[in-house]
Formats: structure tokens, C-alpha cells, sequence
């Protein structure tokens, strides 16, 4: 009984990592379509969204049904905790992925990023994989170090964000209203999904360590577009 | 009433057998601390070192030192008998006097101490001691009746009034439900987590989800092997030892990953 029951939380966690993968390969697709405008790869996003938030549910019922029936202590009722919080997490990276997608379905057949902030959207799109990446190996192996690492990368994510925010917001500004705000709730969507990738890594933190995973301490935690108004305010400024 | 225990470096043999070594804990008044660990630990021997039930056992010894608020329980000239007056004990299977009154078999320690005492003295013990233990209600009707036509948990309950009838300081249980149903187990785990505020309760139990349950402090015993001496593990905060224990052989034990 009790080794079903331990290959069962296995389960559990490879079902977590493959989620991981899918939400890496979504947002890596939506980036695709985003830059290269392509229909068919923004529509794929959208429609395979539902498999993650299918894989989602499943790990939260399979959590559930294992913590009813066996009692789970210690490593392994954090295990359960964490995954159920995971599931979370992953199923909001799969609608920002699908979010992206969106935009880039919506400006066809222009396209939704002008040629002077492809670059930085690039680099989000990459940023974004190679955090995504990272989670899923944290995931995967248990890796704390890892998971620190994880925390720099998302400051970097952060970093992209402003660039693009001060592009946008410049008085020099030639692609008008919707790519801008297109490209604001872009950039929005891509720290969102770095910030979840970094709650991942500190959800297998709190796995394996058992300290309850802290509070986020980016400007973004000052509250809904802290850093957007910080930004206003300072292109505002003589 | 309550007092705390300080175990220091006990063991217990029995014969040639060392069945636990090295043993330091101290127990807090008004707490309930749970024994846990695999059979052969000697958990239930420590238990019964607490009050010198141990000694009873032919050729048993104890080596080390239990105090009681301070005072050796095992001190020269420390009568055995007063030290279980004060350290009272539960056992496994419910045990009243048989051919006693569920009356009787309430004040039977009060009677054993000697010294006559007023009917009335001994009706508001057995009273009060009945309602302590949640049995009052369902028995007052018939309190010379036989203790024994109880059922297994009302038996169970009749046990624990008669232990606190005589106000011990400490109470001791040795699985005191593993012979009852769930419904009776969940009305001894209620009684426990009542007597609390009044005792110091020291649990023995196999049951893990009891002891979350119930207990305020955790202790983990082991043995290396077979004929090898239990030892204490680990001793910490109940929630602590069922959410995240700082030894493996803990975590092994409370998840099911033995050996």
C-alpha cells in the first residue's frame, strides 16, 4: 500500500515538471507568433491552453485524493501543499502564454511589435524560457540553488520591463495609442509570468526546506502597475 | 496540581536487556507529550519509569533519574506507592475492578489511601470526577452498577475518572485507545485535550495521527536493531515533528518509510 501510495506522489511531481514544459513551450510559441506574425502558432497557444489547465486539475484532484486517504506528514504533505500551489501557478503561466498569443493574433496582419522594441521583447520572450527552464529543472531535481538563481534572472525580467516601458512612454513615441498599449500589457503579461516561474522555484523551496516561502520584494509588489506609475511620474518629471 | 518531569539520562533493563538508553526530556505542566516509535523502542518502558511501574517486573532495573518538580522520584527513602498516587496511569485495555461499582471503582484510590472518609466527600469525587471524564450523564442513573457492564470506551473513561479521582499530578497512558472504537477514541481524545489545562499528560501511542492530534510535544524513539536498546530520537513541538522534523529517522518513521 504504502509504496503505491509513494509512487503515486512521483506522480505527482513528474506531472508537475511536465506542466512546466508545456507553459515553457506555450510562451516560447507565443514570442514566435508575436515576432514572426504567424496565425497558426498564435492559435495553437490558445487552443493547448486547456491541456495545461487540464494537467492543473489534475495534479490539485490527485493531491486532494492523496492527502483524504493517507494522511501526509512532514516531506511528503509538503509535497502535496506545494504541488497544489504549483498546479496554480502553472495554470496562470498558461493563460499569459495564451494572453501573448492574443495580442499577437489581434494586430494581424500588422504586427504587434514595432521593429525598434522587437529586441526587447526578444529578450523577454528568451528571459522568459530561461526561467521557465529553470523552474522546471528546480522542479525536477529538487534544486535549491538553482531556485536562488532564479531570483536574479526575474530581476532581470524586470529590468527588460522598464526598458520597454520608457520607450513607450517617451515623448518620441511614433507607433500611436494601441501598440502601446499593447505593448504595456505585453510586457505586463511577461513579468507576471516571470514572477510566477519565481513563485515555482520557492514553492520547491518550501518543499524541501519546509520555511514558508517570502513575500515578493519587486517593485511590482508595491501594488498593480507600481512600477508603470513610478515610470509615468519620472518621464513626467522636467 | 500539575507538575513538570525532567528525565535525566535514563535507562531501563530488564535481566541482561537494556531496552532504553540515554534518555533526557523534560515535560512542561498542562501538556500533553506523545511517545512515538516503532515497537521495541522502549516508549512504553520509559512511560512506566515515571511512576516506578517499571520496577514491578522481576528482575527490572533503571538507571539514570526522573524528578518530579525537581525532586528524584527514585530517591532513597521516596515510597513507590506515593509516587503513583501523585503520577497516575492509564492502561491499554480498560481495566475497572471487575467486581466493583462504576461508584466503587471511582473512589477506590481514594479508599486504598486509607483513612475513612464521609459519604459525601466521596460522592462529590466520584461526581466530579465522572463529569471530568464526559461519563457523568451516562451513568449517574446506575453508579452501582459493575464497572465491567460498561461499554469498551465508557470502561476506558471510568479508568481515567478513577486515575484522576485521586488528583495525581501527572497523568500516564499507555495506548490508552488502541482498544476502542473511533467513536470512543475521539471522545478519550477530547477528555485529553480537556484534562490538559489540569494535568501533565504523557501519551503513549502507535497511532501517529493521534498523537498529531492530541499532543503538544512530540518525542521519537528508535532502536538500532533487534536487542539493540531504544533511544530518544528527537523531541519537539508536535506540529514541528508532523510538518517538518529535523532527523531523517523521524520523517522515515511518520511517513511510512521504514527502514
Amino acid at each position: 500500500m504504502r509504496d503505491v501510495y509513494h509512487d503515486e506522489l512521483d506522480d505527482v511531481g513528474r506531472k508537475v515538471v511536465q506542466g512546466a514544459h508545456l507553459v515553457s513551450i506555450a510562451m516560447d510559441t507565443a514570442t514566435k507568433a508575436l515576432l514572426a506574425g504567424g496565425a497558426d502558432l498564435a492559435d495553437r497557444v490558445v487552443a493547448e491552453d486547456r491541456f495545461v489547465d487540464q494537467l492543473s486539475s489534475d495534479i490539485e484532484d490527485h493531491c486532494f485524493a492523496l492527502i483524504a486517504q493517507q494522511q501526509p506528514v512532514a516531506t511528503d504533505l509538503r509535497v502535496l501543499i506545494g504541488s497544489i500551489r504549483l498546479a496554480g501557478d502553472l495554470e496562470r503561466m498558461g493563460d499569459l502564454a495564451g494572453h501573448v498569443a492574443k495580442v499577437a493574433r489581434r494586430r494581424l496582419p500588422e504586427r504587434a511589435v514595432p521593429a525598434d522594441v522587437r529586441d526587447v521583447i526578444a529578450a523577454m520572450g528568451a528571459t522568459a524560457r530561461l526561467l521557465v527552464t529553470k523552474a522546471a529543472e528546480v522542479v525536477d531535481g529538487r534544486d535549491i540553488e538553482l531556485a536562488r538563481e532564479i531570483e536574479h534572472e526575474d530581476d532581470h525580467m524586470d529590468e527588460l520591463r522598464r526598458t520597454l516601458f520608457s520607450k513607450v512612454l517617451s515623448p518620441q513615441w511614433p507607433h500611436g495609442v494601441e501598440a502601446a498599449i499593447d505593448l504595456t500589457l505585453l510586457g505586463r503579461y511577461y513579468e507576471r509570468y516571470a514572477d510566477h516561474a519565481v513563485a515555482v522555484a520557492r514553492q520547491v523551496m518550501f518543499i524541501v526546506t519546509g520555511e514558508p516561502p517570502a513575500m515578493r520584494r519587486t517593485p511590482s509588489s508595491a501594488g498593480p502597475g507600481g512600477a508603470v506609475h513610478a515610470q509615468i511620474r519620472s518621464s513626467q518629471s522636467p | 496540581m500539575a507538575k513538570r518531569i525532567d528525565i535525566r539520562n535514563l535507562g531501563a533493563s530488564y535481566g541482561k536487556f537494556l531496552a532504553v538508553s540515554g534518555v533526557d526530556l523534560s515535560i512542561e505542566p498542562r501538556s500533553v507529550t506523545a511517545l512515538i516509535g516503532p515497537s521495541g523502542c522502549g516508549k512504553s518502558t520509559v512511560l512506566r519509569t515515571l511512576n516506578r511501574m517499571h520496577e514491578v517486573v522481576a528482575g527490572a532495573a533503571v538507571h539514570g533519574d526522573v524528578l518530579l518538580e525537581g525532586e528524584s522520584i527514585y530517591a532513597a527513602g521516596v515510597d513507590p506507592v506515593t509516587v503513583r498516587r501523585s503520577i497516575g496511569m492509564v492502561f491499554q485495555r480498560p481495566n475497572p475492578f471487575p467486581t466493583m461499582s462504576i461508584y466503587d471503582n471511582v473512589v477506590a484510590g481514594l479508599r486504598l489511601g486509607g483513612g475513612r472518609l464521609r459519604r459525601s466527600v466521596l460522592d462529590d469525587v466520584v461526581e466530579s470526577s465522572l463529569r471530568a471524564t464526559n461519563l457523568w450523564k451516562e451513568v449517574e442513573s446506575r453508579l452501582d452498577r459493575p464497572g465491567a457492564a460498561l461499554s469498551g470506551g465508557q470502561q476506558q473513561r471510568l479508568c481515567i475518572a478513577r486515575a484522576i479521582a485521586v488528583q495525581p499530578d501527572v497523568l500516564l497512558m499507555d495506548e490508552p485507545c488502541s482498544a476502542l472504537d473511533p467513536i470512543s477514541t475521539l471522545a478519550i481524545e477530547d477528555l485529553i485535550h480537556a484534562l490538559k489545562d489540569t494535568y501533565t499528560i504523557v501519551i503513549v501511542t502507535h497511532n501517529m495521527q493521534q498523537a498529531a492530534r492530541v499532543s503538544t510535544r512530540t518525542a521519537f524513539f528508535d532502536l538500532a536493531g533487534i536487542g539493540e536498546a531504544g533511544h530518544l530520537v528527537e523531541v519537539d513541538d508536535t506540529e514541528t515533528i508532523f510538518s517538518n522534523p529535523s532527523d531523517p529517522r523521524t520523517e522515515g518513521y511518520i511517513s511510512g518509510r521504514f527502514g
